[in-house]
């Protein structure tokens, strides 16, 4: 089976009228729908239930799904069967596999404005965001398939001498627990089950309690598409049913993509081998981010002042790969400030659902709450030149804040805040900048502004983070372009889209033969 | 028309300033030498010429050179002693100095001051010498409403000023009255993308509303003095934005009666057809009193239409063979030509084949040369404007107004246009034999 090369799924052409009512009309359709009623779905049988609501953080009132919530027994159930089921899956072809993933993502582009639409109301994401998200849940489906096909086929080689046979093959690791976030409710749980299925492992997936309305499109692709309801459970349910899922004693892998807390937790649960256990389980884990954007003197700040409101702002800040800090060359501070104050003063704050909006609501009320605390710390501690319009009264809206002349050791500077606020900082030089992003246990994306060649290298070789971008926002990471992930605590250093994200989900193995016999090579 | 076609081109072309001065000239000849031999050069160059006004010293521009410099595998000897400066401070002095000046010296040829003010002098020479003008603020990028409000009250003070500057000068019949009317003399080109911080491409609307307050009060501004407003296109992501906004004020009773403004069609744009049939509809719906201009033009953003387009996978919406933007340029001309006189015309192109093309479809259809306007680039068409000028057609001269910095992005854009092999002026430069250029695309 060869298949074409990989290309990125494009976005939609929003700058054109008709695609944006492709939207629109699609959201009309799926409203009438809602809410979606999730099941827990294990195999052939499906639970439904209506202990877990998903609401529009647009308007709280709106339920848009009606979720089951995975109890300990379900946890069980599942993880039965996916033990059961996955040696017959891995043992299909890759092939066959990608055949069925393929088959998914084909049904994803057919659905794609109605999975959008879904986005929009269940995760607010503005629809530029929400059909990225399609898109790169459908490169991911694509490219997992091909990495999948390339390990099966043309595994590394290795030396031969006479009499001997030797081969390196990749085997499927067994059971899979994908625990998801909601802030990328398609690609970031399709991502790592698909990774999971294209190699041959079973997935028992347990979706963010406020998307699981997404994750039910995705298992229902994923089945219409050919992949076995047996290595595709889905647990919708809070952090208990994910909490047993990691612990349970047949688990072989856990994906994780979520804050840093849940991912240590996580760590030091599956380091622990339960009774009768037989694995040493693996955790890719995607975490958070405290994010800096360094802007030297040279920089075009034509450029620098767009690029850095869509990275920290975009999707209200809702993305681990968001900037947090802007560290600035002390020459250009003052003309930065004032432009990216006065930028985000313009800033749409509004719904999801309506073209223009930069800055949805946020998640939920608790995020609401933890960033209206740091604003308040913000302007407390330091000063705010943003003035903080008002915003809509319902949902989870918060104004977007751009904060300065904090002291060094604010939590506004050190910790995740996960939503619209922006902190920027004086700096002498771009070298006391990389001091600055040095001290920080994060490492997932960094950017820097800079129009000298030797200090754009300097700067590459100083920094700890998975992601560095020059002359760029860094949010938006591509598929297959921007192998995506973090260091030091921001992750375990697997690239998600990347060439070597596959090898997380197998175990190699290596067969030796004897070719010789009776003193005769045969 | 091919007969009409030669026949006007070679007019044109036996009108030219001949002698060693081709139209590259106009560029640094040294620097263009260097930048026609290699890409890497070119790259390096154009880097430069990019950063030159955020360097903060003359140490730092030479630090900036040298590390572009770097990235060039085989540099020419002027380069390597560049390098080798750039290794003491004294030498960096020195080199941030020559290096600073020549790219002022190239932005002065393009630029005609740092404001109206300034330019007054070469205004002036120009009217003398039978060319209108359309003076284009250059600024920073827009991103505040603050930066918005400041680049309206530039141009409501440059109309002012130029209103005060013309007014005073010589008739020249030729610039100032065609069939529908008389036409004003002060002509102003102005961006939607800096009347407003938000222009975003999946909603149009959002940047029409924030620019119509602004646009509003420099169209009143306009009226008063009895100036002519021109509305400049960019790049596609903005095009639905400028076309409402423009069309939407324009039809609006409060300027029925002027004042005198104009569009612009980017030959380039697959759509271009559609888009003018849609200026057409638009001049049976509303009831103005003086015709909308169109300038024609190729369209200026080629190469981010296509950069853009192919990062997101979609087809671009130009033209991707020259040859398509020329032909559909002079299939346009004859449509806006004969929409006369419900549309004014502007030819804005540097190519002597597009150029001698309209005016043999004016002359066929029986135009007077006071009937189609040809706009120039300050400092790139100076020779077609003179030959245009010279031969008594009516000819009008864009000359972008403003500081080093500001006007570094427009300096960059025309560097790289002019550079390209493709470039009519490269051709013309090269000495590719007349009957080429005037061939048919």
């Amino acid at each position: 089976m060869t298949l074409p090369p990989f290309r990125n799924e494009p976005v939609l052409e929003l700058r054109r009228a008709p695609q944006r009512q492709l939207l629109l009309d699609a959201l009309g359709a799926l409203e009438r729908e809602l809410p979606l009623r999730v099941p827990v779905w294990i195999g052939d049988e499906r639970r439904e239930g209506e202990e877990l609501r998903s609401t529009d953080p647009g308007e709280p009132e709106r339920a848009v799904a009606l979720a089951a919530q995975a109890g300990d027994a379900d946890v069980e159930r599942a993880v039965a069967l996916a033990r059961a089921a996955a040696p017959p899956w891995a043992a299909t072809p890759a092939g066959e596999r990608a055949a069925a993933l393929l088959r998914t993502a084909a049904l994803l582009r057919e659905r794609r404005a109605r999975l959008a639409a879904l986005a929009v109301r269940e995760c607010a994401k503005p629809w530029a965001e929400a059909d990225a998200d399609v898109c790169e849940a459908i490169d991911f489906v694509e490219y997992y398939a091909r990495g999948a096909l390339a390990l099966e086929q043309t595994p590394p080689e290795l030396l031969q001498v006479p009499g001997e046979r030797n081969a390196l093959a990749y085997r499927a690791r067994g059971v899979v627990a994908v625990i998801a976030p909601w802030n990328f409710p398609l690609a970031i749980p399709l991502g790592m089950t698909c990774a999971a299925l294209a190699t041959g492992n079973a997935v028992v997936l347990k979706p963010a309690e406020q998307a699981p309305g997404c994750a039910l499109e995705l298992v229902r692709a994923l089945r219409e598409g050919g992949v076995p309801g047996e290595v595709i459970a889905l647990l919708p349910g809070a952090g208990e049913a994910g909490a047993a899922l990691v612990r349970h004693r047949d688990g072989a892998t856990v994906a994780f993509t979520g804050s840093v807390a849940v991912g240590l937790e996580i760590l030091a649960a599956a380091a622990a081998v339960p009774k009768g256990g037989a694995h040493l389980k693996r955790v890719v884990a995607e975490l958070g981010g405290k994010n800096c954007v360094i802007v030297d003197a040279d920089a075009d700040l034509d450029d620098a002042v767009p690029g850095i409101v869509r990275s920290a702002f975009d999707y209200a800040g809702q993305k681990c790969s968001a900037a947090s800090r802007v560290l600035v060359h002390e020459a250009v501070a003052d003309a930065l400030l004032e432009r990216l104050a006065g930028a985000v003063d313009v800033l749409v704050v509004g719904q999801a659902d309506t073209f223009g909006t930069a800055v949805p609501p946020v998640i939920e009320r608790a995020a609401q709450e933890r960033v209206a605390r740091y604003a308040q710390l913000a302007s407390s501690t330091g000063r705010v030149p943003t003035s903080a319009g008002p915003v809509p009264a319902d949902g989870w809206f918060c104004a977007p804040v751009v904060a300065c002349d904090l002291p060094a050791d604010s939590p506004v500077l050190h910790e995740e805040i996960f939503g619209p606020l922006l902190a920027v900082e004086r700096v002498t030089g771009v070298d006391a900048a990389c001091d600055r992003v040095d001290e920080l246990s994060y490492a997932l994306t960094g950017g820097l502004y800079c129009r000298n060649p030797h200090t754009v290298e300097r700067v590459v070789r100083r920094s700890p983070v998975g992601n560095l971008y020059v002359n760029r926002p860094v949010t938006g990471a591509m598929v297959g372009r921007q192998p995506f992930g973090g260091n030091r605590l921001s992750g375990t250093g697997s690239k998600a889209g990347g060439p070597d994200y596959l090898l997380h989900f197998v175990e190699p193995q290596v067969v030796t033969e004897n070719t010789i016999r009776h003193g005769l090579v045969i | 028309m091919e007969a009409g076609t030669r026949q006007a081109g070679a007019e044109l072309a036996a009108a030219l300033p001949h002698g060693p001065r081709g139209p590259l000239r106009a560029l640094d000849d040294r620097a263009m030498e260097f930048a026609a031999q290699d890409a890497e050069l070119r790259a390096a160059l154009f880097r430069f010429v990019d950063v030159v006004p955020a360097c903060r010293s003359l140490d730092d521009l030479a630090r900036h050179l040298t590390g572009f410099l770097d990235d060039v595998e085989q540099p020419p000897p002027s380069i390597a002693v560049a390098m080798r400066m750039g290794d003491s401070r004294a030498g960096r002095a020195a080199l941030g100095a020559a290096a600073a000046a020549g790219v002022r010296r190239m932005a002065h040829r393009f630029i005609v001051g740092e404001t109206p003010r300034a330019a007054h002098g070469v205004l002036r020479g120009l009217w003398e010498q039978g060319v209108a003008s359309s003076v284009d603020l250059l600024g920073e990028a827009t991103v505040t409403a603050a930066e918005a409000d400041r680049y309206a009250a530039r141009c409501a003070a440059a109309l002012d000023d130029l209103a005060e500057l013309y007014a005073p000068l010589p008739p020249r019949p030729l610039l100032e009255r065609d069939a529908a009317g008389p036409t004003p003399r002060v002509n102003l080109s102005v961006k939607v993308s800096a009347l407003t911080p938000l222009l975003r491409p999946d909603a149009p609307e959002l940047g029409t509303r924030d620019a119509a307050v602004r646009l509003r009060g420099l169209l009143r501004r306009a009226r008063e003095l009895g100036a002519h407003l021109h509305i400049d296109m960019e790049s596609f992501d903005s095009r639905e934005a400028v076309s409402a906004l423009v069309l939407e004020l324009l039809g609006e009773p409060e300027f029925r009666d002027g004042p005198s403004a104009g569009v612009v069609l980017q030959a380039y744009l697959r759509e271009s057809p559609e888009l003018l049939e849609q200026i057409l509809a638009w001049t049976t719906s509303v009831e103005r009193s003086t015709p909308l201009t169109v300038r024609l033009v190729k369209g200026a953003y080629w190469d981010h239409e296509v950069v853009e387009a192919r990062q997101h996978g979609w087809t671009p919406p130009v033209f991707e063979v020259k040859a398509q933007s020329d032909r559909n340029f002079e299939a346009l001309t004859g449509a806006l030509l004969e929409a006369r006189p419900r549309l004014r015309i502007a030819i804005a192109s540097h190519n002597l084949r597009s150029v001698a093309h309209a005016i043999a479809i004016n002359r066929a259809l029986g135009g007077a040369p006071q009937d189609v306007e040809f706009q120039v680039l300050r400092g790139l068409g100076d020779d077609l404007q003179r030959a245009l000028a010279g031969t008594g057609h009516r000819v009008r001269t864009y000359c972008p107004v403003g500081d080093l910095v500001a006007g570094m992005a427009y300096l960059v854009r025309r560097l790289l246009e002019n550079t390209s092999n493709e470039s009519f002026l490269a051709e013309q430069a090269a000495g590719v034999p007349l009957d080429e250029l005037l061939a048919a695309p």
